[in-house]
């Protein structure tokens, strides 16, 4: 891995792995029993410059890049993929605000965001048609003070916890896809509420829920990029979302393959360790390539990125290689283990309620298959 | 404002080193580098001190060229500057031939007002060097140290012996080797990484140490370490009966004649 | 003529080093700084005794002085305790010797003019042999050997001032607390890890303990840790090294650094409730297992 990470990358890598191995190793299990948010965990990843990765150092970010960032979500993701969320949905708001803000917005989210003093969310799906091809359910409509928002959002990652959201709204229901923008709203906003956590399958610790907008008002100066950019926010975001959660796909089926395969060494059947039968052989090997390939695709999607180069169709590819894969990697590993491995008192069944989180949530706006398709065939 | 210096080892992870079943020779191949465990908290312990009352941190290592490795490593973990001597000599150094190189490179970059060091390295754990340099440097030594402050030139610590703790201090220069309880090592937030590669960093030729052949021959020579394999029944009882496996396990106390 | 020199602060210590001072077959000096123990030491084979007589006493404090007096009297190859003290001694005098000191020694001789020794490296995964040219220096750890019988002639006992080295001031010594029980004398022991919930469970170890006749030992964690437990019954690299017949490991994981401490016993008991636990590995028996399940059906199975 070295050929492909700096040496501070490595050491970023290594920092986060020491770090999920002292804090989250202990807490991950019974974060996923309670589900409750861990607060105190967020504030020690910040502690750590995690939350402002890759912040421009002017706004007290780290400026890692975005290589460092998906070193330090797969080896947080090793230990705990609940915790890695919430660091990747937070990072969607501050890489949206860097990307597209102006000075004063910049200014006035970024040093907290990357301090970690504000967590941030990304409020971009609705429980109805995907956003810009049918019908709204959060339309924004011009008001004497900026803009009212009236509507939900659904699934929204960090919800209630998050400081401030990133939210996708529709300017114009006759329009639709061609009136989305995207705004930046505090939690505190009046009118703004959270609804009932979702519980989810796996990711337990990272709270999901509905936002509902009870004609809530913000100032015009709250419009990120420009009245008709939604679109293209809301694409490039989630494909760094793509990536992000290819890294913690790649974290979490390390972390099982790496349990399977220590178990496959102790466990005996018909006289000698179940390591020495081919068939189990066959399962981690395939388990841990797909693994190391993975983790080759993301890492080149987030170098790109670094490099200010188009990277929506690597993320693509990565995302849909994961979609078909990801998941497999836990079915395997959790065959290696048989029943040992079926029991909740092992870290697998878990590991497999979280891999189907990170491996289908946050499909962009075109399926995976579509983007590459037209980069194909255009 | 105390100029303090520490002394560190890249030493390989003993737990990637894997023993071959049918000489029981080691295999280090897959064996990556770190800093020494109780080193760690030695470079912690004078970082500590210097960001509390102000100074400067050398970090010093002999060691292969791998020791290169350790630069950035070391750097983010708070020293100001990083000196180091790579030969191949390291290899087969024992702590008489290391105090040797250590002690030149101090006496070359010195004077100063502490220097630290870990109680052992994890991976030899001879014990020596901090008095074995105190000793060359004619300078008082404190060992085991479990406590210590620094304050206008007056070393006061802790150290926990075997039977007793005994309270100490010294002014001036001195020798100080830590335990690992005296603090716990940070994990270096990414700007302390990124900080890393803006430090100067300097590597000593060992040429330029003035030292005599003797000097960086090993007086202890290790021969063919081999692998510690336990050889044991491994009869493991594991019914879902724990009375079962009580019965099972009390048959075999009592056929070893351990009843 | 080439001599062995021994010293511990410790006087059992002092007197186990006699025995592989002898063996070496060199004339045997010892240097004390209790005037009891020199008699003892010259009755129990050393041919001379040196008693130095400093205005401090410890082994730190006396480091310069011994070492002086070792390049004086051209000692080939010697011997110190390997108590904490001890070691920083030997490392001082073999800096001034310019010569190898092997920390830890298991095992000692003197063949074609070298001292061969054996030792443990990487936390206890491997053992090596260290070829010391003379003079050597070695620690030797407490019970690695018995002390000697009585020689056939007592050896003469002689005065030497000498300077302490006063640099360091000593402001104060506490004594650890002590039960005054020595483990590594237990033919049988219970020892205990982080598989117990709270101190108030180790009851459970003390009652089959009582049934076995087995003393209580414990991991680092317990003991330095937790304070569950006197750390002079932490078994592993810096705590106890001991050798029963039995050691029964319950609710420990079976790490290297602790198992270093116990892998010389006759016989090793897990019961662990993780099947994955190093401890099996190293174990003649175990049982897989909850501990709170499984140690009172074992304390009254072993009642009956």
């Amino acid at each position: 891995m070295s050929i492909l990470l700096t040496e501070e990358q490595e050491l970023i890598g290594q920092s986060a792995r020491e770090f999920a191995k002292e804090y989250l190793d202990p807490i991950a299990a019974e974060l996923d029993h309670t589900g409750q948010f861990p607060a105190a965990i967020v504030k020690q990843l910040a502690a750590q410059d995690f939350l402002g990765l890759f912040v421009a150092s002017e706004y007290g970010g780290a400026e890692a890049g975005y290589v460092s960032l998906v070193e330090v979500v797969e080896n947080l993701s090793r230990s705990s993929a609940a915790v890695a969320s919430i660091l990747v949905n937070h990072s969607l708001a501050a890489y949206a605000i860097q990307r597209w803000g102006d000075a004063a917005q910049k200014q006035a989210f970024l040093p907290a965001l990357a301090a970690g003093g504000t967590l941030g969310g990304f409020a971009v799906f609705e429980h109805g048609p995907t956003p810009g091809v049918g019908p709204n359910a959060l339309i924004a409509t011009k008001h004497a003070a900026g803009w009212a928002l009236k509507g939900t959002k659904a699934y929204v990652r960090n919800a209630g916890a998050a400081d401030v959201y990133v939210v996708l709204a529709c300017t114009d229901p006759a329009a639709g896809a061609k009136a989305q923008a995207a705004f930046i709203v505090p939690a505190k906003a009046i009118g703004l509420s959270v609804g009932p956590l979702a519980e989810t399958m796996g990711l337990k610790g990272c709270p999901v829920a509905d936002l509902v907008f009870d004609d809530v008002v913000i100032a015009d100066s709250a419009l990120l990029g420009g009245p008709t950019d939604g679109q293209t926010i809301t694409t490039e975001t989630l494909a760094l979302a793509s990536v992000a959660e290819a890294a913690q796909t790649a974290g979490i089926g390390q972390a099982a393959v790496e349990h399977a395969a220590a178990y496959s060494k102790t466990r005996v059947q018909f006289g000698r360790p179940i390591a020495t039968l081919q068939a189990i052989q066959t399962l981690l090997a395939e388990t841990a390539a797909d693994c190391h390939l993975a983790r080759l695709g993301l890492r080149c999607a987030a170098k790109l990125m670094d490099d200010g180069e188009p990277f929506l169709v690597e993320a693509a590819m990565v995302k849909q290689f994961l979609a078909r894969n990801g998941a497999k990697l836990l079915i395997d590993t959790v065959q290696v283990e048989g029943g040992f491995g079926y029991s909740e008192f092992m870290p697998l069944p878990r590991l497999f309620r979280d891999i189907a989180g990170t491996t289908l949530l946050d499909a962009p706006a075109d399926y995976p298959e579509k983007t590459i398709a037209a980069a194909l065939l255009a | 404002m105390p100029k303090l210096l520490v002394c560190y080892k890249w030493v390989l992870n003993e737990q990637d080193i894997k023993i071959r079943p049918d000489d029981l020779s080691l295999d280090t191949s897959r064996a990556k580098g770190k800093i020494s465990d109780f080193d760690r908290n030695a470079i912690e312990e004078a970082s500590l001190i210097v960001e509390q009352q102000g100074g400067t941190v050398d970090a010093l290592s002999y060691g292969t060229s791998a020791v290169k490795q350790s630069v950035k490593d070391v750097l983010s973990r708070g020293p100001n500057r990083l000196l180091w001597v790579g030969d191949p000599s390291a290899e087969e150094a024992d702590a008489y031939v290391i105090a040797s190189v250590l002690a030149a490179a101090i006496r070359k970059n010195g004077p100063y007002d502490l220097i630290l060091c870990g109680e052992g390295s994890s991976d030899m754990f001879y014990q020596q060097i901090p008095a074995r340099l105190a000793a060359l440097l004619d300078l008082p030594c404190l060992t085991f140290v479990q406590k210590m402050t620094l304050e206008g030139g007056a070393v006061t610590a802790l150290r926990k012996l075997g039977d007793c703790t005994e309270q100490v201090s010294v002014t001036g220069p001195a020798v100080v080797s830590v335990l690992s309880e005296i603090n716990k090592p940070r994990i270096p937030s990414l700007k302390q990484v990124l900080g890393a590669a803006k430090k100067p960093s300097e590597e000593i030729p060992i040429a330029s140490l003035g030292l005599t052949p003797e000097e960086l021959a090993p007086k202890a020579v290790r021969k063919s370490p081999k692998g510690f394999l336990m050889n044991r029944k491994n009869v493991v009882y594991k019914e879902s009966d724990a009375a079962a496996n009580v019965a099972k396990l009390v048959a075999s106390l009592a056929a070893e004649g351990l009843r | 003529m080439a001599a062995t020199f021994i010293f511990s602060e410790d006087a059992a210590l002092a007197r186990q080093l006699l025995t592989p001072a002898l063996a070496l077959g060199q004339p045997v000096v010892a240097l004390t700084t209790d005037p009891a123990e020199a008699q003892t030491l010259a009755s129990l084979g050393a041919g001379r005794v040196l008693l130095l007589k400093a205005a401090a006493t410890s082994p730190e404090a006396l480091a310069p002085a011994i070492a002086e007096l070792l390049a004086k009297e051209q000692a080939s190859v010697v011997l110190v305790g390997g108590t904490l003290r001890g070691k920083h001694l030997a490392a001082h005098v073999a800096a001034a010797l310019k010569a190898g000191l092997t920390t830890d020694a298991k095992a000692l001789a003197l063949v074609d003019g070298k001292l061969e020794t054996q030792r443990i490296l990487y936390a206890g995964l491997a053992v090596s042999a260290e070829v010391v040219t003379l003079p050597a220096v070695a620690t030797i750890p407490q019970r690695t050997f018995l002390a000697p019988a009585p020689a056939a002639q007592a050896g003469t006992v002689e005065s030497v001032e000498v300077a302490a080295d006063t640099r360091v001031s000593v402001l104060n010594v506490t004594p650890m607390e002590s039960e005054g029980v020595d483990i590594t004398a237990a033919i049988k022991l219970v020892s205990v890890g982080r598989g117990f919930a709270q101190k108030a469970d180790l009851a459970l170890a003390r009652e089959l303990g009582a049934v076995l006749k087995a003393e209580l030992a414990c991991t680092r964690g317990i003991a330095e840790d937790e304070h569950w437990l006197p750390i002079e019954r932490y078994i592993g690299i810096s705590g106890q090294t001991v050798k029963p017949e039995l050691y029964l490991a319950v609710g420990l994981s079976g790490q290297v650094q602790h198992m270093v401490g116990c892998r010389e016993s006759k016989v090793i008991v897990a019961i662990n409730k993780d099947e994955q636990a190093p401890i099996f590995e190293a174990a003649d028996y175990g049982i897989v297992g909850d501990l709170y399940t499984v140690l009172p059906l074992l304390t009254a199975a072993l009642k009956n």
